[in-house]
């Protein structure tokens, strides 16, 4: 248990790698807040994903709350303890626009229905005016 | 005391059934002239639209197909709206015979059943008859039907169904992936009467079946996930009552 810290110490990530993922953070950054400004992703998933590539940029950046995420998830490397967040973050993610997008597909069905009722109580409407039409003329 | 006759829709929801539609909504008029008919068309990508604006029948679009159990629940809602005190559901397929439909009326009102279904398999209860496939399915569903709701259903996935106006909300409001075991666990454990009346159906000729093959094996588990869901739904909504 003691050498826990110590090991997580000596294989902090390097300053290069830093470097790259935060540059990538920037990179990402910059197109979901095009993509949010262009009206091509919704202000409120834009939110979730600038939250989340701030706080990995943060993480990488502050070597001490890198080792606290590490201690925190229970791995040895930094690394390791990204990839399980990273791959929490693509599960919730997958499970939150699957949601959105059976939210979205129930809202259309039910547009869909109230369309076609109101189409059909029209015509039903139409044809009982037309029938009752015929009875009238056909009494004369 | 008023004397209004009971007004009973017959709805019949159709996907690409340009073989058969127009001889279903003839037998149904000849059978039935005084119930009113609906046919939900729902997205069909054949000439079923064009067929059912020459026979002047009252239809509701969906633009799109949104599948069986939105058709009927179009139905549902259509029966509501203009307030129906009976919906009759049929396949497009000619499966069903719409004579058959008023016997199972008279005895939907005859002994007040909330819903009751066309079973192919009550009368005999022996389902050897039928492909393999299907045999296994319907005594799964059946079983758990009975384990879920403790009532036997022999025949879960009958197309003909009678229903009567107060099971109208429950059935619109919540979404029924097939409106089979799922649809019929839900609303006997909120207490209404379910019951089967023995009919023959004739087998498919035309068109083609909603399950396909990769559909026997997901349908199972779905149907098994949707009663588990029913079950909790029911149980929920008879305590908020």
């Amino acid at each position: 248990m003691f050498f826990l810290p110590t090991l997580a110490v000596e294989v902090i990530l390097p300053f290069r790698a830093v470097l790259v993922l935060d540059l990538m953070g920037l990179f990402f950054l910059i197109w979901v807040l095009n993509l949010v400004r262009h009206n091509r992703l919704y202000v409120g998933y834009g939110v979730i994903f600038i939250a989340a590539i701030l706080g990995t940029m943060v993480t990488l950046s502050v070597p001490q709350l890198l080792l606290g995420v590490t201690h925190l998830v229970g791995a040895i490397f930094p690394a390791s303890a990204l990839t399980l967040l990273a791959l929490c973050f693509i599960v919730l993610m997958l499970l939150y626009v699957l949601s959105q997008l059976t939210l979205v597909s129930n809202r259309l069905a039910v547009l869909i229905q109230e369309l076609a009722i109101e189409r059909s109580r029209e015509s039903a409407y139409a044809t009982s005016r037309t029938n009752k039409r015929k009875d009238e003329n056909s009494l004369r | 005391m008023s004397s209004t006759p009971p007004r009973v829709l017959v709805a019949v929801p159709a996907y690409n059934e340009e073989a058969t539609i127009d001889k279903v909504v003839s037998r149904v008029r000849e059978s039935m002239p005084d119930f009113d008919l609906l046919v939900v068309n729902d997205g069909s990508r054949d000439n079923t639209r064009r067929i059912l604006e020459n026979l002047g029948v009252v239809t509701a679009t969906h633009l799109c197909n949104l599948g069986y159990a939105r058709a009927i629940q179009t139905a549902i809602k259509y029966a509501l709206a203009c307030d129906y005190d009976t919906l009759i559901t049929l396949d497009a397929d000619g499966q069903h015979h719409p004579e058959q439909v008023l016997a199972l009326y008279a005895e939907s009102v005859s002994s007040g059943w909330d819903v009751l279904i066309g079973s192919r398999y009550v009368g005999s209860k022996d389902y050897s008859h039928s492909p393999l496939g299907r045999r296994v399915g319907m005594q799964l569903f059946s079983l758990l039907v009975k384990l879920a709701s403790g009532q036997r259903i022999y025949d879960t996935s009958s197309g003909l169904k009678v229903m009567r106006r107060n099971v109208f909300e429950p059935l619109a409001q919540s979404l029924f992936v097939d409106f089979h075991a799922e649809a019929i666990v839900y609303l006997i454990r909120l207490g209404y009467r379910v019951g089967e009346f023995p009919i023959t159906a004739a087998e498919r000729m035309h068109g083609q079946s909603m399950y396909s093959l990769l559909s026997h094996f997901k349908y199972p588990l779905k149907t098994s996930l949707l009663v588990l869901l029913g079950l909790i739904e029911a149980n929920l909504r008879r305590r908020r009552n």
